[in-house]
């Protein structure tokens, strides 16, 4: 296979704040092929948000990008080297933020936000905000934006774009306005997409057309995709690829049908029980027990471990290692979990935690066999 | 089209309003303490002579009736006459008030040239030296009596270094004959901004202060919007997001304001006449006052509640012409 067109190795972004340091991204590593949609799941605060604004390198302040790498088609938008006193500083190869802003941003990689209420500008009208940034990033006239802008309107299904092209956002409904944002990302021909939950603050049918919309886009196109979600129904439907974020970290990372036919990672099996799936019925759902905890201070050892149903003594001790536990006719398959290391797992005792009692009663009665 | 169709619907609202305005000036004066019988005849007129001049302006009528006359005499401008200068009440506003408006104007002006781009860089360089600063600045903006700053500036400006003058404003309309030293009208000009400098920084420096601050926090709020954010992820430059992307959104807190800040800027006006001996509205309504001149003291109030009404309605209008969504229904 050809190299992936984003590398992210070991990244890893902070925020420093008062009540001390949030590891919200703390080593994460992925790849993104050329035309592939590849899944970033995980529960609210996950550091899924944090992922992809470390991409584009518009984290804010009091966060800051403190390790690893993010390489786009061999340039370095994130990387590091050791300075002469052994601490890490910016490596010459890293994009400034100048470049970042005229070579990558918008141009290479676009961003869709999970909130299409709140990501046009309300003062505007919604075809001078496309016109403007297709103008920038595709070095065209203003005219012959125009015209791309309301040839992507229609293509993205907006009835009338030439009259739609002179609204403002709030005469649009949000269906519309996402259409509009996916329009916006698509008409700068980036190669890649980073939609940070597009779909979550729609409704349900709306979601459906938006999905089909960007399954059509991307075919044609053959631009790749972050998905970011916190839906693995979404991610069902759409993905090649998947991640699984919990507290800062991947957990797990598959084809789509290895992860949820093959699931490896007991967060991601706890996720998939906590979704309806149409060979459970609707009591069978168990939904994850606890909280996830603070990424300022993560629990020691494996991260999941005061919620993990099968969680041991030695999860508390040994952080699990990043590995890929592959079959033979499984094309990688990477999981963080120390069942699949030889650590004493099987000699260990099990933990009392948040889930174990609950968990496992619902487990067994899901599997029916009635005890 | 919906700005004219939304700025014709909000100049009809205005009409309860203003005719709201003249009833409660009407009534407020008929509350005022002392008999205006009493004060132009003197202490002790004969019973016809009151008669006679209550019969003349009204007064025997009763509330009602009164009231429907002055509504009637102030649609077709009739204020009545002043007791104290003799000459009707119009003339004399017609004199004052555009010297009034021309100093609100020179202050708001110069509130606004300073506030805007001192509360946005405050807001680029949050909790910076800059930004200490201008808090530092607003802080003594705000809680500085205008006439105390007026004073001082006249001590400091006037008496020590003699750079500015203290009295006699000029004003820009003036004929140059009448004008010492100009020798054009551009010359009046020119010496009547001269004069006005102190009178505008004393009149606009609270202005200022309230102005930098929300301008700050506006500022600030929409550069955390998403919309911003949407354009940062596609390569507009820090400069152009500010002047533009965040510019428009960030005045209508400021909008607001100047519109509310217009009624505590009539009540500095009367002091900073006061300060600068300027023949305005101010100085025109405390004269009223003192004489007990109640036709005078009606037309004065009754043109500072309009000034008032006309600012919030400019005010709207305004703000209905950076948001679209205040003049657009959301369906079309
Ligand atoms: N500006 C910030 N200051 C401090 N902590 C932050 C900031 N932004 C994010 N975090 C922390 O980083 C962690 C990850 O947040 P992030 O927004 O990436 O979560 P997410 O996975 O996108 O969640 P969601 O599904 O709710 O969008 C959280 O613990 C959050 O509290
Ligand atoms: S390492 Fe232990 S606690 Fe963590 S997921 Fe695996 S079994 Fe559960
Ligand atoms: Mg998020």
């Amino acid at each position: 296979m050809s190299e992936p067109i984003l590398k992210v190795e070991n990244l890893k972004t902070q925020f420093f704040t008062e009540e001390g340091t949030v590891r919200a991204v703390d080593g994460i590593s992925f790849e993104v092929n050329e035309g592939e949609l590849v899944g970033l799941v995980g529960e609210s605060g996950a550091g899924k948000s944090v992922a992809t604004s470390s991409i584009m390198r518009l984290v804010e302040d009091p966060g800051e990008i403190v390790g690893g790498t993010v390489t786009y088609k061999g340039k370095k938008i994130v990387d590091f080297e050791e300075g002469p006193d052994g601490e890490l500083r910016r490596s010459p190869e890293m994009l400034s933020n100048e470049e970042m802003r005229k070579q990558i941003r918008g141009r290479e990689i676009a961003i869709i936000f999970q909130d299409p209420m709140e990501a046009l500008n309300p003062v505007f009208k919604v075809g001078a905000q496309l016109r403007e940034f297709i103008e920038i990033n595709r070095d065209v006239s203003s005219k012959r934006a125009k015209e791309i802008a309301v040839d992507m309107l229609r293509e993205v299904g907006i009835p009338e774009p030439e009259k739609r092209y002179e609204s403002y956002p709030h005469q649009f409904s949000g269906g519309m306005r996402q259409r509009v944002i996916i329009a916006m990302a698509l008409a700068c021909e980036p190669d890649l997409i980073i939609a940070d939950e597009p779909t979550t603050a729609l409704d349900v049918t709306v979601e459906g057309q938006i999905l089909d919309l960007v399954e059509d886009l991307q075919q044609k196109y053959n631009t790749s995709f972050v998905w970011v979600t916190h839906d693995l129904g979404v991610v069902a439907e759409i993905c090649d690829r998947v991640n699984v974020m919990y507290l800062g970290e991947i957990i797990e990372q598959a084809d789509v049908d290895d992860l949820f036919h093959a699931t490896r990672h007991p967060y991601t099996e706890a996720l998939l029980n906590s979704i309806p799936r149409p060979d459970q019925s609707v009591d069978e759902l168990n939904p994850i027990k606890g909280v996830m905890p603070e990424a300022i201070n993560p629990p020691s050892g494996c991260r999941f471990h005061t919620r993990c149903p099968e969680a041991r003594t030695v999860c508390k001790e040994v952080h699990p290692t990043y590995q890929d536990v592959s079959d033979p006719d499984e094309s990688s398959h990477f999981v963080s979990c120390v069942k699949y290391e030889d650590v004493g797992y099987d000699d260990a005792e099990s933990l009392d935690t948040e889930a174990t009692d609950a968990f496992s009663g619902g487990l067994v009665e899901a599997r029916g066999d009635g005890q | 089209m919906g700005r004219l169709r939304y700025t014709i619907s909000r100049l009809l609202q205005s009409i309860p309003v203003i005719v709201g305005v003249i009833t409660i000036t009407f009534l407020l004066t008929d509350a005022i303490p002392g008999d205006p019988v009493q004060i132009m005849l003197g202490p002790s007129p004969s019973a016809q002579q009151a008669e006679a001049i209550r019969a003349k302006f009204g007064l025997d009528q009763p509330l009602h009736v009164r009231y429907f006359n002055y509504l009637f005499d102030v649609v077709r401008l009739d204020l009545g006459t002043s007791l104290y200068y003799g000459v009707p009440v119009t003339q004399k506003i017609a004199e004052r008030l555009p010297v009034t408006l021309y100093l609100l104007l020179s202050s708001f002006t110069f509130a606004l040239l300073t506030a805007v781009p001192l509360g946005i860089i405050s807001a680029k360089r949050r909790n910076k030296p800059t930004d200490h600063i201008s808090r530092v600045v607003a802080l003594f903006g705000v809680s500085t009596p205008s006439f105390w700053i007026g004073l001082m500036l006249i001590i400091v400006f006037s008496f020590w270094l003699d750079i500015f003058p203290a009295t006699n404003l000029i004003l820009p309309w003036e004929s140059p004959a009448n004008v010492d030293g100009a020798a054009n009208q551009l010359g009046v000009i020119a010496k009547s901004i001269h004069h006005l400098i102190l009178p505008t920084i004393t009149l606009g420096t609270l202005q200022m202060a309230a102005f930098t601050r929300i301008e700050r926090s506006s500022m600030l709020e929409v550069l955390g919007e998403e919309y911003v954010k949407l354009a940062r992820a596609y390569g507009v430059s820090e400069t152009k997001i500010v002047r533009k992307h965040a510019f428009r959104n960030a005045q209508l807190p400021l909008i607001t304001l100047v519109g509310l800040q217009l009624t505590g800027a009539l009540g500095g006006a009367v002091l900073t006449e006061t300060v600068f001996s300027i023949n305005g509205m101010g100085r025109l309504i405390i004269t009223a006052i003192q004489n007990q001149d109640f036709q005078l003291v009606m037309g004065t109030t009754l043109v500072f509640g309009l000034v008032f009404v006309i600012g919030v309605i400019l005010t709207d209008l305004s703000y209905a012409y950076v948001d679209p969504r205040v003049s657009f229904d959301g369906s079309e």
